[in-house]
């Protein structure tokens, strides 16, 4: 059925790129240590683009069985919208080699019977079970998914990749005299073994009793050490101002590459060549292929992230940045984020240390002023962990940045996220 | 629509289900968003779509996009509800037939998408400034035209229609970037932006960012804050409405299980949550399980009166369902949400409020929030504000976020406004995104304020 809608769009005087899709993804939900909710959907769809005398039209149908009369329409549609549209066109990729990037499709998933899926997500409710006691509350989800997909433009581009992915999730809430609640998530792009959901239900728990025993800290100002899915909240403050669009309509802080941003220790790399990695892809959703983007070296800005589009506004070169599925057009998003190891052994830190915080969507991205509540934080002192909560972490992103003492020499995932503990100067409030 | 009806009969004989519920949208819309006048995206769309739910004291979900695909839709769902075998309860109730239409007073799509083009250029011409460095316009519209049966008889046929226009700017000066936006949006057709003052909205927006640039960043610490009426918005939206959803109840992940019928808020408050508000963003008949949509009152006079519910939790907890299972679209399994959220006005005046403050803050406009609802704590931005010191406001100040415990803000209440007002609409995640509304009048509490003094 491409065929017959690249013969279609060969027929007309324009530019076209072709953007298809097809997928299932099965997932579980367990409230108070049950299985209560499964389902299992399917979608499909093609997106389509027209380049018509400098504009742009975008159209998308969904499932991929259509009558060529169907398929007629879609593509009179878009032509129309090209010439009525204003949106400039700047040309589609031209066809170049790919990576090849292992890991990313498990066989496993794919042709897992979803009777066996369903089985996997109660044995997960039934361990939950065995680990719960009196004052908890254990809930999660399992979710598999796979997806087959194409892009195809008139310059020649035709690529065909597909997918797998795995998540899960475990969340756990403790009562008593007071509350405490903990989570875990982790995504791959393959099956995992039962300890794997094992240790997610664990990690919450264990979060939990923490949280359940944490509770205001005194107000602190100076040295704090960010976990991980703390610093993703602060960086994100960065990362907002490295996307090309944001460059080009004067909404960035940055205007070209160049500016110190951190010390010489900080790496900031997106890359979707990573192995088995969960945002990974061998090419981006116009079919540039996917890179290792140096976006901060040294602490300086080297790169944006850039799709054709905008790299070409920008004088520039794509970094195979263009995320979508079929029913958007290709917007600049981000593959896997790796914050690079540091020298420093931050493993045995003892001092502030903030976990979780939440609330990020209300830092300004552009003056980088951040305050986040703590959703749990810890003071270790003497070997001892005092667990605190609710506090606010203020800061500003950018000096926060700009002042890094130390960054860890072991490096942590979270879904795509890859970074080790940083410590910098902030507040509590 | 009668096929589907009659494979749906069949399979559930065949296994063995004892509810199921089938919706089938189309949704046309057009979206158009400008950046520096320049327009980036242009799209007009419809989209067909089918999702299945069955019951067998577990629920089975199923949904294609491709409708081809419904039968097998319809079948997976069984299947795996057969599979599931739970012990939870659901409201049945009685069979439900009706055709409801919000109808607009001027349909969008009778509009040339050249028009919407038009107030898309207009809007971006008037945002221009000397020190404005971005200016970003967003319309969309879609009419969502559903029809609901299920296995008790049901048969409901909707059609509501949304609008949505915003726009921001950023602004650049004095060493800082800042950025302000508006947005407007109902269940409504063109009238609606027919009714905005486009001269005045957009001239708000400049000077705002504008004067932002030179305003301080807030003290640190608790303070005394009166919200203005769309903080007031989100703050009883994340701090209450959250912990009020049943599910969350359920699931043993709200601090307010178990207080139905206790004092949790200072005695003048009363909150109510209204899908059947006229025009309003948040605005539905039914909800996706069926359920019309109606009033309720959360905290009355103080007391927690109710809880938000769908057709499980009504029945785990014995209340009565209360049309609150919405899904974000055909392909999603409906959960318990917020419609139309806000405060009931109090007696007073807006200066009397401003008064009262020795010390505090006066906070403006929504930034988004969120809530940590076992703990009880929440966040949540507001786009500025200004310094009260003895009775009047002075300074400006910027990047202003807040947090506190839900149950202390709620009883530190110490005045609750006039003024309603119900405007502000957006689209609140929870896995799943629906379009809210919320508001109130001024409210005078105490929070923590994270600022950088």
């Amino acid at each position: 059925m491409i065929d017959e809608l690249i013969g279609i769009l060969e027929r007309e005087n324009v530019e076209w790129e072709i953007y298809w899709e097809k997928g299932r993804g099965g997932s579980f939900r367990i409230e108070r240590e049950r299985l209560e909710r499964s389902q299992r959907k399917f979608h499909s769809g093609i997106g389509l683009r027209v380049g018509y005398n400098g504009k742009l039209g975008f159209s998308y149908i969904t499932g991929l069985n259509h009558e060529r009369k169907a398929l007629e329409e879609l593509v009179k549609r878009t032509v129309k919208l090209a010439r009525v549209s204003e949106v400039p066109f700047s040309g589609f990729p031209t066809p170049s080699r790919v990576p090849r990037v292992d890991g990313l499709y498990d066989r496993r998933i794919d042709e897992i019977p979803f009777e066996e899926a369903h089985s996997l997500a109660g044995e997960f409710a039934a361990k939950m079970r065995e680990l719960k006691y009196d004052s908890l509350t254990l809930s999660g989800s399992i979710a598999l998914a796979v997806s087959n997909y194409g892009i195809a433009n008139s310059n020649g581009i035709f690529f065909e990749g597909r997918g797998t992915g795995m998540s899960v999730s475990a969340y756990a809430v403790k009562r008593g005299e007071r509350t405490g609640s903990g989570s875990y998530y982790q995504a791959y792009r393959s099956l995992q073994p039962f300890e794997e959901l094992e240790g997610a239900i664990q990690k919450a728990v264990e979060e939990a009793e923490l949280s359940y025993r944490a509770g205001k800290a005194e107000p602190y100002s100076g040295e704090i050490l960010l976990e991980p899915e703390a610093f993703r909240a602060i960086l994100g403050i960065l990362l907002e101002n490295l996307f090309g669009d944001g460059v080009y309509y004067g909404r960035s802080r940055f205007s070209k590459p160049g500016e110190d941003v951190a010390p010489e220790g900080l790496e900031v790399i997106d890359d979707a060549t990573i192995p088995a990695g969960v945002g990974s892809f061998p090419f981006d959703g116009e079919g540039n292929p996917g890179e290792r983007t140096v976006l901060v070296e040294d602490g300086v800005i080297r790169s944006f992230l850039l799709d054709e589009t905008y790299a070409r506004f920008l004088n520039m070169e794509s970094t195979g940045n263009a995320v979508r599925d079929f029913r958007t057009m290709p917007h600049i998003g981000t593959s896997n984020v790796v914050v690079g190891a540091g020298r420093d052994n931050l493993e045995e830190f003892e001092g502030v240390v903030v976990k979780k915080v939440f609330g990020e969507h209300t830092a300004n991205p552009v003056s980088g002023d951040f305050s986040l509540t703590v959703e749990l934080g810890y003071l270790v002192r003497g070997g001892e962990v005092i667990p605190f909560r609710d506090n606010m972490l203020v800061g500003n992103a950018f000096e926060f940045l700009r002042a890094l003492n130390a960054i860890g020499r072991k490096v942590y995932r979270k879904g795509s996220f890859y970074s080790p503990r940083v410590l910098g100067i902030a507040r509590l409030v | 629509m009668e096929g589907l009806l009659r494979t749906a009969e069949e399979l559930a004989g065949r296994y063995g289900i004892s509810y199921y519920e089938i919706r089938v949208t189309r949704v046309t819309a057009s979206h158009l968003s400008m950046q520096n006048g320049q327009l980036e995206e242009l799209g007009m769309n419809t989209e067909v779509g089918i999702g299945v739910r069955a019951f067998n004291g577990a629920w089975g979900f199923s949904s294609a996009n491709d409708m081809s695909r419904a039968g097998d839709a319809i079948e997976a769902a069984m299947k795996i509800a057969k599979l599931s075998r739970g012990d939870s309860k659901i409201y049945l109730g009685d069979p439900v037939k009706d055709r409801a239409e919000i109808r607009p007073k001027k349909s969008f799509l009778d509009l040339d998408i050249e028009d919407k083009l038009a107030l898309v250029k207009e809007i971006d011409s008037l945002l221009r400034g000397g020190d404005i460095s971005n200016r970003s316009v967003y319309y969309g519209d879609g009419l969502k035209e559903s029809f609901y049966f299920n296995s008790l008889g049901s048969e409901i046929e909707t059609v509501v229609p949304r609008l949505r226009l915003s726009f921001s700017v950023t602004a650049r000066g004095n060493g800082e970037m800042q950025s302000y936006w508006k947005s407007f949006g109902g269940t409504a057709g063109w009238e609606l932006v027919e009714r905005i003052d486009l001269n005045r909205w957009t001239a708000f927006v400049r000077e705002k960012a504008i004067s932002l640039l030179h305003a301080q960043s807030p003290p640190s610490g608790e303070f005394p804050v009166i919200m203005d009426p769309e903080l007031t918005g989100v703050f009883i939206h994340e701090a209450l409405g959250h912990a009020v959803e049943a599910d969350s109840v359920k699931n043993g992940d709200s601090i307010l299980a178990g207080k139905l019928g206790e004092r949790i808020a200072v005695e003048g408050l009363t909150v109510v949550d209204d899908p059947t508000l006229p025009g309003k963003f948040g605005s539905y008949v039914y909800d996706d399980e069926g359920i019309k949509a109606r009033r309720v009152e959360i905290i009355k006079n103080g007391v927690l009166v109710n809880y938000l519910t769908d057709r499980e939790t009504s029945a785990l907890l014995g209340l009565e369902p209360n049309g609150h299972g919405r899904a974000q679209g055909y392909s999603y399994q409906p959960l318990v949400r917020m419609s139309n959220t806000y405060v009931e006005p109090g007696d007073w005046s807006f200066e009397e409020m401003v008064e009262e403050v020795k010390n505090g803050l006066y906070m403006i406009g929504d930034k988004g929030g969120e809530v940590d609802t076992a703990n009880g704590t929440f966040t949540f931005g507001a786009k500025e504000g200004y310094i009260i010191e003895n009775g009047e406001i002075k300074a400006q100040v910027r990047d202003v976020a807040l947090s506190g415990w839900i149950l202390n803000v709620l009883r530190n209440i110490r005045a609750i406004g006039d003024d309603l007002r119900i405007e502000f609409p957006g689209y609140c995640g929870k896995g799943q995104w629906v379009p809210v509304d919320d508001g109130g009048p001024h409210v005078l509490t105490r929070a923590l304020v994270g600022g950088l003094r």
